[in-house]
Formats: C-alpha cells, sequence, structure tokens
C-alpha cells in the first residue's frame, strides 16, 4: 500500500513542474509586470528599474524560473510582491473563507441531495422522480453567478434579509458570520446538490436492483429499512467520489461566487494575483491549488480501493 | 496470403455502425424530455441564424435619451444603460453563445482525440508525456486557467475559444486513450497487425467507429458547459469585445443595475438557462440513446 | 457647458454647507459634537503599505491624512494652508524656509522637529524602494537651521512643490520608528504619525483600525470619534448596499449609475466632492493614424462630450475643456470644451487625406463605465464617418501598453494633483525614453511654456501661463479631454461634521456620530 501511494506521489512531481512551468510561462507572456502595477501613478523610470533589478524580474525567464524552482526546494514559496508578505501567510489568511464557505455549501448540498436522491430512488420512474431529476437537471444547469446574482436580488435587495457584503468568520462573529456565508454557500450548495442527487439517485438505483436486495424484499424487509441497512453504504462510494473531487473545485474554483459575494478567498487571491501580474503569489498559490487537488484525488482513489476492494489501486 | 483471408479477419466482428445509429435514434426519441431539448436546441440555431430578421432593433443602437427603460410595448425586455434594446442583444448574443459552445468542444475533441490516440498508440514515454500534460491541465481550477489564458491570447472571441478548447481537451484525451487501449488489445486487432496492418488502417477502421460513441456523448453533455464557460469568462470581463452582446458580458454589465433594471440581467439570464437545460436534455438523450448502458 | 451657478453651488455643497452638518440650512447650534463610536468606513480596495514614502496606491493615502500630517495642507479652495509648518517664506526662488510647530509629539513619545523633518526628506531622496524620489526630484538639500526650523535649497524654482508637499512627500514619520522597524513600518505603523489618529492594527484583507490619539496637539476641534475602521470592499454595488443597510457608515465613491436613487435613500447623505482628476484618451503622435493633427482634431470634433457627460457619467463629473479641473485656480472657464461639429470633422478629415474616413483601435480599461463611454464614443464616430473598435484590457496590461507606447488611442484615468503642474507637467513635456508622456508629444512652445510655469510664482501669472497651454493642448491634442469626475461620497445618517476637499481625501478629524 505505502508503495503504491509514494509511486503516485513521485509521479504527481512531473505534472506538477508541467503546471508551475505553464502557469510561469503564461505569466510572463502576458502583457505587463507587477512594478507596473504597483506604481501607476508614478512613471519614475528610475525606481521601477531599481525595484525591477530587486525583484530579479530583468533576468531572463529560464533563469527566473530556475531560482524560484531553487527557492521551492528549500521550502521557500517566496513573497508577494504587492504586500511582501509570505505566500504562505497570504495563502494561511485567504484559505479560511474558501474553507468555511467549501464546508458549509457541501452541509447544504448534502441535506438537499439526501432526501431528494432516495425519495427519486425509490419513488423510481413516479411523479417524485421526476420532479428530483428535474431538480437536478436544473441545478446543474444554472450558471452560478446568474443563481448568485438571482439570490441577492431576492434576499438582499428585495426582501433585505441576508447581508451580502463580505466575510465575518463564523468562529469569530457567530450568527453574523454564517449569515454573510449563507447565500453564497447556498449559491454554490445548491449547484453541488444537484451533482450529488444525480449521482447518488443513480448508484442508489443500481445497488437496488442487486440481487441481495431482492432477497431482504423477499424477506419482508421495508424499502427503508432495505435502504438504510444495506445499499445506502455501498452506494455512497461514488458519492464520496465527487465530494472529494469537488472539494479542490470548491475551494479553488469558486473564483465567481466569491467576486460576486465579495468574500476574500483563494479564488479571488488567485485571479487578483493574476490581474495585478503579482508572480509569486500566482505561481504559489497555484502549485498550492495542484497539490490539494492531487492530493484529494489519491486520497479519494485510495479510500475507494479501500471500500470496494474490487477497485483497489495495482 | 491471399486477399479472402484477409478481408475475412479485417471484417468487422460488431454489427453493422448504420445499424446501430438507427437502434441508436430511435431510443434517444424515446427517453423523455428529449422534444423539448430538441426544440430548444433547434429554436436556438434558428434564432441565432435569423438574428438579423427576427431582432427589432440594431443590438449596437444606442439611445441615451431612453436608458433602463422598463420592459414595455417598444421594448420587451427593457433597455440597458446606454439604451439598446435588451430583446435584440438577447437574440444576437444566441450567435455568441452558440458558436462559443460548439466550437470550442469541437476544438477540445479534436486536440484531445488525437492527444490520446497518439498516447494510447505511442505507449510507453509518449504516452506518460501527455497524460502528464492533461493531469497538470485538469489539476488547475478551469476559470483560473481560462483566465490566463485569455490574458495572454488577448481578448476577443477567439482567445476565448481556444482558452476552453485547451481547459476541455484532456476530458476527450483521456477517454480517446482509453479506446485506444481497450481496442488495441482485442484479438481481431492484434490479428490483424501480426498481418500487417498499419496503425492507422487500424486507428480508422476499429479505433474511431467505437471512439466515436462515447465522444460524441462526451461533446454533446459538453456543449453545455462550454456555454456556461464562456458566460462566466464574459462575467469576468474576458471575451467578447464591446459593443458586441454575450449573455455573460450582459449579465456582467447589468449586474450593476440589479436594483433598478434587474431584467438586464435576467434577460440573458433567462435565454442562457433555457438553452442549457434544453442542451442537457439533448445530451443526455444522445447518451441514453447511443449507449443504453450508461443511463441513471 | 458648467455653468458658473453650477460650479458655485457645487463647491458650496463641499465647503460651506458640509461644515455645518450634511444638510444645508440645519442649524449647527442643534448638535454639539460628541465623543466617542467607531465609524466604519468602505473602500474599494485593501491599502498597500503603511509607510508613506513606499507608497504608490490612492487608497494608502486616505488612511495617511488621518495617522499622518504633511507640512502643510490644504483648504476647501485647494490653498495652503499650514499643517506641521507653522508658517514658510522664499528668500529667494531657490529656496523654502519653513518654520515647524513646536510641541507635536509623534504617536510613540518622540519630538517632531527639525531633524526629524530633515531625516524624512533625505528618506524620501535615498531610500532605495521610496516611491516618491520623483516628487522631490527638485529639492537638493535640507539643512536644519534650528530645532524648529528648516531649509530647503532646491535644485530649480519649483512653484508646484508647495502643493507637492500637501500629500505624501510632506508627510512626517517618526525616525525612531523608521530606524527600529525598517520594511515592518509597511505593515505595523503604530507610533509612526503625528496625526488626530494613530494606528492601532491591520489585518489584511479584513480591515485597518485606527484609534484616537489622546494627546494630539490642536486642541480645536476633534479627534472626536474613539475609532476609525477601514474596511476593503471591491464591489461597489456591495458597498453601497452595505451603507444603505446600515453595516458601514461611510463610503468613499458612489458609482454616477447609483447616485441619482441615493440621493433619494433617507438613510443616507450623499456629497458630491469635484475632485482633482481628468479624464481622457491619449493619441500617439508616434504612429498612423494619429501622427496626423488633422485627423486627431477630426475625432476630437466628432465626439459629443455633453451627451458622455450626461449619458454615461449622468452628470457627476464636468466637460473637460483640458487637463485642469474646474476646481483649481487654474481653470479658466473662458476656455469651452471642445464641442461636436460634424462639418469640421468633414473638413479635418479632407484635410488629413482619408475624406471618406478610417479606422482605429481604442484600448481602454474592461471596468463598466470605461466599457459604456466607450462604445458610446464607438456610435458618436460612426455617425462622423469614422471607424473604431475597442480593445478591452485589464488595468497592468493598459498600463504595460501606455508606457510602450504601443497604443492608437488609449483610455487614461489621472486621480488628479492640487497644483495644476501636477496634472500637466509631466504629460505633455517632451520626454524621451518611459513617462507618462504616453503620446509622445514633443512641442516646443509647449515646453517653454511648461517650464516657465514652474518658475513663476505669482498665481495670477501663472494661471494665464496655464490658459496659453491649454489652448495648445486643444491644437495639437496629445489628449482628448473627457471629464472632470466628481466623486460623490456617502455617508450614513448619524455622520457630523465631514469637510470635503476636493483632493477626495477623507480626513476624519473633526467628524463625529450622532
Amino acid at each position: 500500500m505505502a508503495e503504491v501511494v509514494l509511486r503516485r506521489l513521485l509521479a504527481t512531481v512531473p505534472v506538477l513542474l508541467l503546471v508551475t512551468a505553464g502557469v510561469f510561462a503564461l505569466l510572463h507572456l502576458t502583457p505587463g509586470d507587477p512594478v507596473d502595477a504597483m506604481m501607476a501613478e508614478s512613471a519614475d523610470a528610475s525606481t521601477k528599474e531599481s525595484l525591477r533589478r530587486e525583484l530579479g524580474l530583468d533576468r531572463p525567464i529560464a533563469e527566473q524560473y530556475a531560482a524560484w524552482m531553487g527557492r521551492l526546494l528549500r521550502g521557500d514559496l517566496g513573497r508577494s510582491i504587492r504586500n511582501g508578505e509570505p505566500v504562505l501567510e497570504n495563502v494561511s489568511r485567504r484559505i479560511r473563507p474558501s474553507l468555511q464557505l467549501a464546508l458549509l455549501a457541501m452541509a447544504i448540498a448534502l441535506t438537499i441531495a439526501f432526501p431528494v436522491a432516495i425519495a427519486s430512488a425509490v419513488r423510481h420512474n413516479t411523479g417524485v422522480d421526476r420532479l428530483g431529476t428535474t431538480f437536478a437537471l436544473f441545478g446543474i444547469c444554472m450558471p452560478n453567478f446568474l443563481l448568485a446574482l438571482l439570490l441577492i436580488f431576492v434576499f438582499g435587495v428585495t426582501l433585505r434579509w441576508l447581508p451580502i457584503s463580505g466575510y465575518l468568520d463564523p468562529l469569530e462573529e457567530g450568527w453574523s458570520g454564517l449569515r454573510s456565508l449563507i447565500l453564497p454557500a447556498v449559491t454554490l450548495g445548491l449547484a453541488l446538490a444537484a451533482v450529488i442527487t444525480r449521482t447518488l439517485r443513480s448508484s442508489l438505483l443500481e445497488a437496488l436492483a442487486e440481487d441481495y436486495v431482492r432477497t431482504a424484499r423477499a424477506k419482508g424487509l421495508s424499502e427503508w429499512v432495505v435502504i438504510r441497512g444495506h445499499v445506502l453504504k455501498n452506494a455512497l462510494i461514488p458519492v464520496v467520489t465527487v465530494l472529494g473531487l469537488q472539494l479542490g473545485t470548491l475551494i479553488g474554483g469558486a473564483v465567481i461566487t466569491e467576486y460576486v459575494f465579495a468574500l476574500p478567498g483563494i479564488g479571488r487571491l488567485v485571479v487578483d494575483a493574476v490581474f495585478a501580474r503579482d508572480y509569486p503569489l500566482v505561481q504559489g498559490v497555484i502549485l498550492l491549488i495542484a497539490l490539494g487537488f492531487i492530493v484529494s484525488n489519491l486520497l479519494v482513489d485510495l479510500l475507494y480501493g479501500y471500500i470496494d476492494p474490487r477497485i483497489r489501486l495495482r | 496470403m491471399d486477399t479472402s483471408t484477409r478481408a475475412s479477419v479485417f471484417a468487422d466482428p460488431a454489427p453493422a455502425v448504420s445499424d446501430r445509429r438507427w437502434d441508436a435514434l430511435r431510443r434517444a426519441a424515446r427517453a423523455r424530455l428529449a422534444p423539448f431539448g430538441a426544440a430548444v436546441l433547434l429554436a436556438a440555431i434558428v434564432v441565432a441564424l435569423a438574428a438579423p430578421l427576427l431582432s427589432p432593433y440594431d443590438p449596437l443602437a444606442q439611445d441615451l435619451g431612453n436608458v433602463l427603460a422598463r420592459p414595455g410595448r417598444g421594448h420587451w425586455l427593457g433597455t440597458d444603460n446606454v439604451g439598446r434594446d435588451v430583446l435584440s442583444r438577447v437574440i444576437w448574443g444566441t450567435r455568441v453563445s452558440l458558436v462559443a459552445g460548439f466550437v470550442s468542444v469541437a476544438i477540445a475533441a479534436a486536440a484531445g482525440s488525437v492527444l490520446g490516440m497518439l498516447a494510447g498508440y505511442a505507449g510507453g514515454r509518449a504516452d506518460g508525456v501527455v497524460m502528464r500534460l492533461m493531469d497538470a491541465v485538469l489539476s488547475l481550477p478551469p476559470l483560473v486557467l481560462a483566465l490566463a489564458l485569455g490574458a495572454v491570447l488577448g481578448a476577443g472571441l477567439t482567445g476565448v475559444l481556444l482558452a476552453l478548447g485547451v481547459v476541455y481537451t484532456p476530458a476527450f484525451a483521456r477517454l480517446m486513450r482509453g479506446q485506444v487501449l481497450s481496442v488495441k488489445t482485442r484479438d481481431y486487432v492484434e490479428a490483424a497487425r501480426a498481418l500487417g496492418a498499419s496503425g492507422w488502417w487500424i486507428a480508422r477502421r476499429h479505433v474511431l467507429p467505437n471512439a466515436a460513441t462515447p465522444i460524441v456523448v462526451q461533446a454533446s453533455l459538453s456543449v453545455a458547459f462550454a456555454i456556461l464557460a464562456e458566460a462566466s469568462l464574459s462575467f469576468l470581463g474576458l471575451g467578447i469585445q464591446p459593443p458586441a452582446a454575450s449573455w455573460g458580458s450582459m449579465i456582467n454589465a447589468g449586474r450593476g443595475y440589479l436594483q433598478q433594471a434587474p431584467w438586464i440581467v435576467f434577460g440573458p439570464g433567462a435565454a442562457l438557462f433555457v438553452t442549457v437545460v434544453g442542451l442537457n436534455f439533448v445530451g443526455d438523450a444522445i447518451r441514453d440513446g447511443l449507449d443504453p448502458r450508461l443511463r441513471g | 457647458m458648467v455653468t458658473r451657478r453650477d460650479f458655485v453651488k457645487s463647491c458650496a455643497v463641499a465647503s460651506g454647507a458640509a461644515v455645518v452638518g450634511l444638510r444645508p440650512g440645519a442649524a449647527a447650534a442643534a448638535d454639539a459634537p460628541k465623543k466617542g463610536g467607531t465609524l466604519r468606513v468602505g473602500f474599494y480596495i485593501e491599502a498597500a503599505t503603511m509607510d508613506p514614502h513606499l507608497s504608490g496606491s490612492k487608497v494608502d493615502r486616505q488612511v495617511y491624512h488621518n495617522i499622518y500630517e504633511p507640512l502643510v495642507t490644504l483648504d476647501t479652495r485647494l490653498g495652503i494652508k499650514p499643517g506641521l509648518a507653522e508658517s514658510w517664506s522664499q528668500p529667494d526662488p531657490k529656496t523654502l524656509v519653513f518654520k515647524l510647530r513646536r510641541g507635536v509629539k509623534f504617536h510613540d513619545g518622540t519630538d517632531f522637529n527639525a531633524e526629524a523633518a530633515k531625516f524624512n526628506f533625505d528618506r524620501m531622496k535615498t531610500e532605495p524602494k521610496s516611491i516618491r524620489k520623483g516628487e522631490v526630484a527638485n529639492i537638493d538639500t535640507v539643512e536644519v537651521v534650528d530645532a524648529a526650523t528648516i531649509k530647503v535649497n532646491l535644485k530649480k524654482a519649483d512653484a508646484s512643490l508647495l502643493a507637492t508637499l500637501t500629500d505624501r512627500a510632506g508627510m512626517m514619520i517618526s525616525p525612531k520608528v523608521v530606524q527600529e522597524r525598517g520594511v515592518e513600518l509597511g505593515r505595523n505603523a503604530k507610533g509612526a504619525g503625528t496625526g488626530p489618529f494613530e494606528f492601532v492594527e491591520w489585518v489584511k484583507d479584513d480591515h485597518l483600525l485606527i484609534k484616537r490619539n489622546e494627546s494630539y496637539w490642536n486642541k480645536q476641534g476633534g479627534p472626536y470619534l474613539e475609532r476609525v475602521r477601514y474596511r476593503p470592499i471591491p464591489d461597489d454595488t456591495v458597498k453601497l448596499q452595505s451603507l444603505q443597510g446600515g453595516e458601514i457608515d461611510v463610503i468613499d465613491y458612489v458609482q454616477p449609475r447609483d447616485v441619482a436613487a441615493v440621493k433619494t435613500d433617507k438613510n443616507v447623505m450623499v456629497v458630491d466632492v469635484p475632485s482633482l482628476a481628468d479624464f481622457a484618451y491619449q493619441l500617439n503622435h508616434g504612429r498612423p493614424p494619429f501622427n496626423v493633427k488633422a485627423l486627431r482634431q477630426a475625432v476630437a470634433y466628432a465626439i459629443d462630450l455633453e451627451q458622455i457627460v450626461k449619458g454615461v457619467w449622468l452628470n457627476v463629473g464636468y466637460p473637460a475643456n483640458g487637463p485642469i479641473p474646474p476646481t483649481s485656480w487654474a481653470y479658466d472657464k473662458a476656455i469651452p470644451p471642445i464641442k461636436r461639429d460634424l462639418a469640421k470633422v468633414k473638413a479635418r478629415l479632407a484635410e488629413g487625406g482619408k475624406p471618406g474616413g478610417f479606422e482605429f483601435t481604442m484600448t481602454t480599461n474592461n471596468i463598466p463605465l470605461s466599457v459604456q463611454e466607450a462604445e458610446v464614443i464607438q456610435a458618436q464616430l460612426r455617425e462622423a464617418g469614422i471607424t473604431m473598435k475597442i480593445r478591452l484590457v485589464d488595468a497592468s496590461t493598459l498600463i504595460f501598453d501606455g508606457n510602450a507606447k504601443n497604443f492608437e488611442m488609449i483610455s487614461f484615468q489621472w486621480s488628479g494633483r492640487p497644483d495644476p503642474d501636477g496634472n500637466v507637467y509631466q504629460f505633455f513635456k517632451t520626454t524621451p525614453g518611459t513617462s507618462f508622456n504616453w503620446s509622445g508629444i514633443s512641442h516646443p512652445p509647449l515646453d517653454a511654456l511648461l517650464d516657465r510655469s514652474r518658475e513663476v510664482s505669482a498665481q495670477a501669472e501663472r494661471k494665464k501661463i496655464f490658459s496659453e497651454v491649454t489652448k495648445i493642448l486643444q491644437d495639437e491634442l496629445p489628449m482628448i479631454f473627457i471629464v472632470h469626475p466628481i466623486e460623490p461620497k456617502a455617508f450614513s445618517q448619524r455622520v457630523q461634521g465631514y469637510e470635503a476637499i476636493p483632493d477626495g481625501m477623507m480626513r476624519f478629524k473633526d467628524v463625529w456620530l450622532k
């Protein structure tokens, strides 16, 4: 097992190299550099030049990349050019809102998806099922920025029940913090619920068609007991997979939601850094996101293999 | 070796592709909601093609004396912040969305298939390199990747199409590679190769027809998402250049007027939603039709 | 066309009425300032650094004007009044002598004196990362005459220097803090200033907190507020709705599209602050088509400024006749903004060798207002037979292309400086290499006028020079000037005592909460 994990991890190294090199190249191909962005209101050429020299921006690209790699291997992710703080600090500051949002969205998604999926599977091919699948379809098709604006319009503008401004940490501000996360979490959660509903429903249907279920039914057990006792556990496997994969997406990819609701999360950090050409920050965050994604993939695969011996990793 | 033996070995053991396609169509047509989806898709195509005829106003015509007008007799979806007719812009925006959806998926399918075949056939190092490349693309949040690509490729629809093409390529590459690998090991292929058939011939005769199904399924499901992705990119300010209209950029521009003129957001928003739902129905129907095993 | 009446009215709002409280006519006596409370302010972006010498961003200045103080400061008419310097004199054109206020202490307890002032000027000139270098380039040396007097020796006469010293270049930081804290000053400005408030903490991406300076030297008026809390809220709509919902008390900018609606909101007060800014489009004199003067003029005559200010800016701004805003003493209202004239367009097109019109690309920022303005201009030019394509880029790319002179027509939004020189000199003086002279204009008579405007110190004479400059600019067109925006600021009803100064900086010294 350990050998498999190690091999997989090693295999990710070239991927990470490609990711970082690719991002590096892309960034340096875009016109503009961080010094111009920082000193937007000053045309002082000599100060800009000395700043560039200090940041090593006047070196050839390959050399800059090598330097970055060198620092990385020593455990140094570098410093953001804009605020001078270590990349790790920037990330750790922004990861909290993203994590909280992701977890809350998942909680909402699961709360909605489970009952809907179970009801759909149990009442297969009836009106309930159609309702469930339609809901799932709508959830997948709804663009999340549109849903966000819709929620803002209804709950923020018209009814004025919920705040739409920025972020308050629920761990510190309690209920106010939670309120500030509700709308964005629902936006993300509904879309996620749709995906989970689909997956869970189809895996439930598959499991319900298995022989052992027919046996249980023949024994006279109620549908609900059947599901709870036997089917659910097995049907959960693909759901776990989906959740695991989605966690990575939720954290790094909730860019639009973070923008619309003005949340200081990782997604916006990356995008803002790209716009400001804050090279070290973009590199560092992308690396971490990619790493996180790869690790969560690996964990999901391992978990999958552990639960279902048929799919053990070779 | 005489030609008849060769031909029989090379004969396709599966039923003729044309028969399967007919079955598929029948199954697809039976799928629930397929008619609705097909209607939406047809409507979208018609609207896109006939935009100049259907659109009541010039989508670029500004009327600074009549900005943010409520939906009403003259303007069924109201006017935007420079007095342009929202309905006309939504109609013209259909072109952009459909082109973005279909073209970017076409690019991804083509590029992905080529890469996948290369990886599957060449095996070894080439396979490793190509797959690592695909993994690299996949491990980036798609929006960020598209953003970075867009910034390099320059603003405009072309940049968006290429960016989206790159983002969706790995899915197709993996699919194609999987197909190649599974077909590669089949007996009749081994035999064919033993008889000296070129990889290219095998690809055309066996791999492509078999791979066509999952590729088409993947493509049809991707188009809807590609349209959403283009809207998202336009929403963030990349993509279609003003004053042309794209549903995403209209929603973005209308964001600031949500309180005073929500129709600027919800007009194109509704169009986007309906189109994507319809396309999804069609995609599901195609999937159900072509591969009943996948049906949920 | 801005009528004199309109302008005076707006200045009255900005200066007179504001001091009384924000409702013109509200009796001052009814409400005496109360001490206490936390003012919650929403700004559009996060501050970048707390070190005024290294700062390049406008938001930083908003905080600085509350915790640091410059040697001299601005009044509501952009006149220069004493700050940390009690008085100043100019024995000869190349010497400035400042008499500094006595008894002023930095927040860390050390004294503000001539040594400290000299330290600051030296740091601005010699610190490698100092962004103030260009602003103090004309300063040769600073001498300590006695504990409360410094003598500033200039390289050349510079009439604009005093105005520059009303902002970051004149702000005094505690030398002890600089020496002890070094780079950390960027994040932690505890004890570093002399202002009515002192720095408490900065939690990035969340808030920046300052608190009342109990031992502030100026015993007249405030500070009344207990604390001021700044929050970055990048989204304009969210910012406004936070204010309307009572989550914050002050915002620094209301988008033109929201102004009319917000003015009807009873919970909120809007103060129109005419700014120093000028928004324009630079034309590249170095490449076709705008290397031909007639074609530049054709575009200028094809644009309808009135329609843009009315339709895009919703009259939250004034059509521009040049780079100098109406808030400045140097503004010449006798020079009208260029008026649309399609006949003249035809004539200029013919003169420029393109009687059938021509095509070019405009590069602009991808923010909604800029996009809207570009679209309107595109339609206006289309009517005149000129085809304009729009190229949207992000801010970094815009700056890059501008500096590299890689454009035909490019958007340029200058936030403005108190002295007209700050809106003029570096943009139109012949400058080889990279500079803000993106258009590349090189016009010797203009250069001569620009230099003279710095040498002459009498305001009346400088004003005449700037009028000449404006006339030349309208002819040579390195830029097509569009608008001088008004920066509406909005407050909750509880906020009292705000005095609006046209530099747009929000000083909270005399502000109190009901």
